[in-house]
């Protein structure tokens, strides 16, 4: 009771308030602390209106659009906000290439360092995923750009700059040479200022020069590293309008430098066809351009001047008035730059003689030389360049001599406590200019080529230039000499130096010294294949060049490399084809111009190049096989010894069947009996070594090789039996056919000898003296023989008993193996049957004592009963063949009684296919022989 | 010989009947033969059709008949050595010839010994001059041609050595024969050599244009006047045509697999030396060591006829027979001067007579003669001007003298009249 009335209560209690209390909120309030948002729907919305958007939603119209911005930070972060858009939509790059060019090239010239760093960085972005071809059309925009702001009045700007440059020439460097005119005055801008009119009397003394370096106070870094950034973009610059120049083919007389690393093959492509491929294929040859009305491009004749003259003068450096108006106002810049370089350290001469200089000196003096190298490249065409060259000569060789060759052989300066103290200021510059550390070395290589290019062919009574390029010679020789490790670079310079200077000096002595120099280097061992291929291309250009210069033809130096170039070859073996190749080139080009040298050393070394199992000839790749092989034609004399080994070469299968072929051909072309002969020229071998050495490859097997298979018969070869009276030996097939194609070879250089019936009558004896006595012979060389002699005989000539006797042998023995051949019927021996087969037949029918020598050694009583079927078969496949039927008919006697035989020994009870066979062949013969028996009467008076 | 002929000229290195002879192209009949000596291979040639010069097997000198005197030996000419090349340029201005390494460069009008180019270093075996003359190409067994502009080889000037215009060097074995194609400073060469490739290069740039890989040596090439094809004449005896303008448009071409131009000429049997080609292109001739020469037609590629000789041929040549050499009566508008065997310029220094050359340099600097046209201009006024006064000129007295001659001519008649009269008066009065 007591507790349902306090609940009562409980319910209804009053609510006491005081003053100074809080209210207490009512229980049915209302919570009005919340606050409400829009829903964004954004990307639903956007994405089918425009196309991708970075992280923060932003399309690339609204961040082309912020490019405008006031705010370097908006601009920065559109900037970025490009290049991740673009990296991950490539295919926005294609759609709005122009528009992004535009607005990124205006902000070049931006006020904020950070946005214009931003730029370039889109910028070398954009460059790697647009090729040169695609960016040509905005590039007029972009240089225009990039002009603007070289020429800023800010040097940040200007500064900036240099990093947008280095990425076009990174990635466009055609374009940006294909109008190189103004760039170059940008260059100018960059480290000078021109000189106004006022100031007439300085302008008096400085011979009329109108600008002058320019020093601004304002630089973060100093005078001489800034101008350090600008010679190597210039320098950068220049190297790419030189190599973007339509290369000149490099014709041969004229002594290009640079050319010796590089194939010096130029423009033009020959076709090269073989006759093989030319009887058989059905593309036809079209070797006339415009059907030949008018002359290739690359003709040497000017008979018009060109059309358009005003294009190559407008473009800048398109002629060498524009090159030398351009030097004018560079040279003497870079002048001043090299005298404030050199005057900033000039007190420390080392003891051993040469001047030091801290590394910024060195790599500002090293840009200088480069440039001046590069500006001479410029000249458009070989014949300019000599006279930029002289003209370069009368203007600044003065000045050149007093400057740089001063202190001629510069060394790096490497004090440490100069470190120490620059140690915080050198970070700063490392981030100005990276990675140009210098060698001297390289300096001094560089300043070497700018000055000996100075030099002048020496004319009688001019001295003047003796006295300056004894020092650089010395250096020269020195750096060669002593072993200095150089790299493939420098190495090319130093010979290019050498090189002019040779052909300059004209003396003999300089030549002997700086060749000697060379030779030194060369004989260092284990060089790298393409240092070793550079100095072979230098000797071998050297060597080309002679022709009007006594001083090279000379030169011992240039001898003694031309006669170690067997040993070296030899020594080389098959380990470095492409080296091995060079050297024959070399070896070849000396060959044909008669170099003594060279041929008594080829001589003297022919018997190891030319060996069958070990000699290059037979280890190089197929192209330096070739050559190797063309080189015999140049021996004074080929030895008895040589000639053996050539042999072995030709029939010992490692060269192929026609470059065999050619070597037959060339040693035939060098005998006195080829009847060819132009001049004086004395036949390299004697006719009797010419003779045997053709013999012993018709034989096609070594004396030792044909004694071992006399030993070892019986395994390897077929026995004898009373059919095949010769034990042949199965040659394999390619061996077989390799033989077969050579002695179509040897048979023809033996046809033109001359006197066939003596020809015929050597043949005869060498089989006779060293054939005969054999009991196995493979079957490739009886082949070969049967051939030989049927192609040689003549009718006049009788051969003497026992070589028909050996020939009849190998007639008999090769028809029973032609028969186990069918017998086998792979189709592979398909040649080999048909060549053995052709030159039975026509060994039979062109010697017909031999065939009745063959027909009288069937007795038919010696055979054994398995092999009367195959000599039926023999039999009857000869009858079958018509050009032999008149000659069996002449035998019809002989014939007869082995047919009589025949039927008699087979056991008349069951009559066998293949006797029917020979008889319907042996029937058919009579009858045809019959009926034209009164023509044949002649036929019998021959035996 | 009113329409131009096309004769052959052959020479074996036997020479026993005759050292050279000519045959009618199209009958193989034999027209004249010239007798004295023999020639060695590739140095027969005609000088400005009057003389044929040949050069002497293995011996020092050249051996010169007049072109219409076939039996006597005209004079021979000494020379320095050994002449393994010779030609004549067409123009019949110079003549060159080589003789061991080295090119002999002679002045036919004068004899003079204009240069001597030593710039091969084995000996040489071809010399061909472009059919303009304005350049010639040496060929040498040191694998190399040259090819010399005429303009730099002639000139006084004896300090200057000339240099050749290109050396074409691609060769790996000595050259053996050496075409030189039409069209003067634009032709086409092709080379022959050993190392059994031909080559075709271009003479104004010296570029390689085809290089053709055979199995044998080539001996000999020659192009047809078109150049639509290449000969080559291989040391086996087959003579190989290459097509160089073979047409791809060819629906049809699986058919004739055989006639796409690149064929052999089979019938020799040893070195082809020599080939040549008719004015047409049909005829293509071959002179060969199997001691023949064959006349082939192109088109078929059969031998026609074969022409035989007593020794290898060395010489054999289609060309167009020279007016003067079926005329016995006929002699040579100049005598062939003394070739001399030094420099010209060591004769300057003697000081005697140096003043043979004539150079007019400056030809506006003289009084200027009239031109030819201007003279046929002249000649053209002033016989018009007879022409017009005989017709239209003066009518009147034209007419006068026109009765007056009439009259005359009444009168001759009248007197001629009277005198048949009278005659026949007096013979009928004997009688």
């Amino acid at each position: 009771m007591k507790a349902k009335k306090k609940k009562r209560q409980d319910d209804f209690q009053k609510v006491k308030l005081k003053v100074g209390k809080k209210k207490p909120k009512a229980d049915n309030v209302t919570n009005t602390n919340f606050r409400s948002k829009g829903i964004h729907l954004s990307e639903q919305l956007k994405k089918d209106s425009s196309g991708p958007t970075t992280h923060r939603q932003l399309g690339i119209n609204d961040l082309l659009s912020q490019l405008h911005h006031y705010s370097g930070n908006v601009k920065q972060g559109a900037l970025s906000g490009l290049r991740e858009l673009l990296s991950v939509n490539p295919s926005l790059l294609e759609q709005h290439l122009s528009r992004l060019l535009s607005e990124v090239a205006a902000v070049f010239t931006d006020k904020d360092g950070n946005v214009r760093m931003s730029a370039t960085r889109l910028l070398r972005f954009i460059a790697q995923c647009v090729p040169a071809d695609r960016a040509a059309p905005f590039f007029p925009l972009l240089s225009a750009h990039l002009s603007c702001a070289m020429t800023h009045i800010e040097t940040g700007i200007q500064e900036d700059a240099m990093k947008v440059l280095d990425v076009l020439l990174e990635h466009y460097p055609a374009l940006l040479a294909a109008r190189p005119a103004i760039l170059l005055t940008n260059f100018l801008e960059l480290i000078s200022h021109r000189r106004t009119s006022g100031g007439t009397k300085k302008a008096q003394e400085t011979k009329g020069r109108s600008w002058s370096l320019s020093v601004n106070p304002n630089r973060a870094v100093t005078g001489q590293q800034w101008r350090l950034t600008v010679l190597l973009r210039l320098g950068r610059f220049l190297q790419a309008v030189v190599e973007e120049r339509p290369v000149e083919e490099g014709d041969v007389l004229v002594p290009t430098e640079g050319v010796f690393g590089s194939s010096g093959e130029g423009g033009f492509t020959p076709l090269d066809l073989n006759w093989e491929e030319l009887t058989y294929s059905k593309a036809g040859v079209k070797v006339y351009e415009h059907s030949g009305a008018k002359p290739t491009p690359h003709s040497t004749y000017r008979l018009r001047p060109e059309v358009d003259p005003g294009a190559g003068v407008c473009e800048g450096l398109g002629s060498a008035e524009a090159v030398q108006a351009f030097a004018t106002t560079l040279v003497p810049l870079l002048l001043e730059v090299w005298v404030e370089a050199s005057a900033n350290d000039c007190p420390w001469n080392s003891t051993e003689g040469t001047h030091l200089l801290t590394p910024d000196a060195m790599s500002i003096m090293f840009q200088v030389l480069s440039i001046l190298q590069l500006l001479r490249k410029l000249a458009p065409q070989k014949e300019h360049q000599d006279t930029l060259d002289s003209w370069f000569r009368n203007e600044y060789l003065g000045d050149f001599n007093q400057h740089f060759m001063k202190n001629f052989p510069y060394g790096t300066l490497d004090t440490p406590k100069q470190k120490k103290k620059l140690d915080s200021k050198r970070i700063k510059q490392t981030a100005v200019v990276p990675g140009q550390t210098v060698e001297p070395l390289a300096l001094n290589i560089t300043l070497c080529q700018v000055m000996v290019s100075l030099s002048q062919r020496q004319e009688a009574g001019q001295e003047t230039d003796a006295d300056w390029l004894i020092p650089l010679r010395s250096f020269v020789r020195d750096t060669l000499a002593n072993g200095v490790k150089l790299s493939y670079k420098q190495l090319h310079m130093l010979l290019d130096t050498v090189w002019r200077m040779v052909l300059t000096q004209r003396s003999k002595a300089v030549t002997e010294d700086l060749l000697a120099a060379v030779y030194v280097y060369y004989q260092q061992r284990n060089l790298p294949l393409l240092t070793r291929s550079l100095l072979l291309s230098f000797y071998s250009k050297l060597y080309l060049q002679e022709q009007g210069h006594t001083h090279i033809a000379r030169s011992k130096m240039l001898c003694r490399w031309l006669a170690a170039l067997p040993v070296q070859l030899s020594h080389l073996g098959h380990r470095n084809p492409a080296l091995s190749a060079r050297l024959i080139l070399s070896i070849q080009a000396a060959a044909s111009r008669g170099n003594k040298d060279l041929l008594s050393s080829l001589q003297t070394h022919a018997c190891r190049l030319y060996d069958p199992q070990e000699g290059v000839v037979v280890l190089l790749p197929a192209e330096s096989q070739q050559q190797l092989v063309q080189l015999l034609y140049f021996l004074p004399k080929i030895s008895q010894s040589l000639l053996a080994k050539l042999s072995r070469c030709c029939t010992a299968g490692r060269i192929s069947a026609g470059l065999a072929a050619s070597l037959i051909r060339i040693v035939h072309f060098r005998s006195s009996l080829s009847g060819w002969s132009v001049g004086s020229q004395e036949a390299a071998l004697q006719d009797v070594d010419y003779i045997s050495f053709l013999f012993s490859t018709l034989i096609g097997f070594s004396s030792d090789e044909l004694a071992t298979l006399q030993e070892a018969s019986e395994e390897s070869a077929l026995p004898p039996s009373p059919l095949s009276p010769l034990s042949l030996y199965p040659t394999p097939l390619e061996q077989f056919t390799h033989h077969w194609d050579v002695v179509e070879e040897v048979c023809h250089c033996l046809e033109t000898l001359g006197s066939q019936s003596q020809c015929f009558d050597i043949v005869q004896n060498g089989i006779c003296k060293y054939v005969t006595r054999l009991e196995v012979v493979p079957d490739s060389m009886a082949a070969g023989l049967l051939r030989a002699v049927s192609r040689l005989l003549d009718l006049s000539v009788l051969p003497s008993e026992p070589v028909l006797r050996f020939l009849s042998q190998c007639c008999l023995s090769l028809l029973a193996l032609l028969l186990t051949l069918e017998q086998e019927a792979p189709s592979e021996t398909n040649h080999k049957r048909e060549a053995i087969w052709s030159a039975c037949v026509s060994a039979l029918s062109t010697v017909p004592r031999l065939l009745r020598m063959v027909l009288q050694s069937l007795r038919v009583g010696d055979l054994c009963e398995e092999e009367l079927p195959q000599l039926g078969q023999m039999l009857s496949t000869l009858l079958q063949h018509t050009p032999l039927r008149n000659h069996l008919l002449a035998n019809a006697t002989l014939l007869q009684h082995i047919i009589q035989d025949l039927t008699r020994y087979s056991r008349g009870e069951t009559r066998e296919q293949w006797l029917t066979d020979l008889l319907y062949c042996y029937s058919v013969t009579v009858a045809h022989g019959s009926s034209t028996h009164r023509g044949n009467l002649g036929l019998r008076d021959m035996y | 010989m009113s329409a131009p002929m096309e004769i052959v000229v052959t020479a074996d290195s036997a020479a026993q009947l005759w050292n050279c002879a000519v045959f009618d192209l199209h009958s193989g009949t034999n027209l004249l033969s010239y007798r004295g000596g023999n020639t060695s291979s590739r140095t027969l040639t005609v000088v400005n059709g009057e003389y044929i010069l040949g050069a002497q097997l293995g011996k020092n000198f050249i051996n010169v008949w007049e072109i219409q005197r076939k039996d006597q030996l005209q004079q021979k000419v000494v020379c320095p050595g050994v002449v393994t090349c010779l030609t004549a340029s067409p123009n019949g201005l110079y003549l060159a010839a080589g003789i061991a390494e080295a090119v002999y460069f002679w002045e036919i009008s004068t004899g003079n010994l204009l240069a001597i180019l030593s710039r091969h270093y084995q000996d040489l075996t071809c010399l061909r001059f472009t059919d303009d003359s304005s350049h010639f190409i040496s060929a040498g067994k040191d694998n190399l041609a040259l090819v010399w502009s005429l303009a730099s080889v002639v000139q006084l000037d004896p300090s200057h050595t000339p240099e050749p215009r290109h050396v074409l060097s691609r060769h790996s074995l000595p050259i053996t024969d050496l075409h030189c194609g039409l069209m003067g400073p634009q032709a086409r060469i092709a080379t022959a050599s050993l190392d059994q490739t031909v080559k075709l290069w271009e003479l104004s740039s010296g570029e390689l244009l085809l290089s053709v890989l055979f199995d044998v040596g080539i001996m000999s090439v020659t192009l047809d006047p078109c150049e639509y094809f290449l000969f080559c004449g291989g040391s086996d005896g087959n003579i190989f045509q290459v097509s160089l303008c073979s047409q791809s448009l060819s629906r049809d071409k699986a058919f004739q697999s055989d006639s796409d131009g690149n064929q052999v000429f089979k019938g020799h049997r040893n070195l082809v030396t020599c080939l040549s080609v008719s004015m047409d292109g049909t005829l293509l001739l071959s002179g060969s060591h199997d001691e023949t020469a064959r006349l082939w037609d192109i088109q078929s590629k059969q031998s026609i006829r074969s022409i035989a000789h007593k020794g290898p041929v060395t010489n054999a040549v289609i060309m167009a027979a020279p007016a003067n050499m079926f005329l016995p009566e006929s002699r040579p508008a100049a005598p062939l001067p003394r070739f001399n065997r030094h420099l010209l310029s060591s004769e300057h220094s003697e000081g005697a007579e140096s003043g043979v050359m004539c150079l007019r340099l400056g030809l506006h600097a003289q009084n200027q003669e009239e031109t030819y046209l201007e003279k046929a201009d002249k000649l053209y006024s002033l016989m018009s001007a007879v022409t017009d006064k005989a017709v239209f000129g003066e009518g009147e007295s034209s007419k006068v003298r026109v009765a007056e001659l009439e009259e005359e001519v009444q009168t001759l008649k009248k007197v001629n009249k009277d005198l048949y009269h009278f005659s026949t008066q007096l013979l009928t009065k004997t009688t």
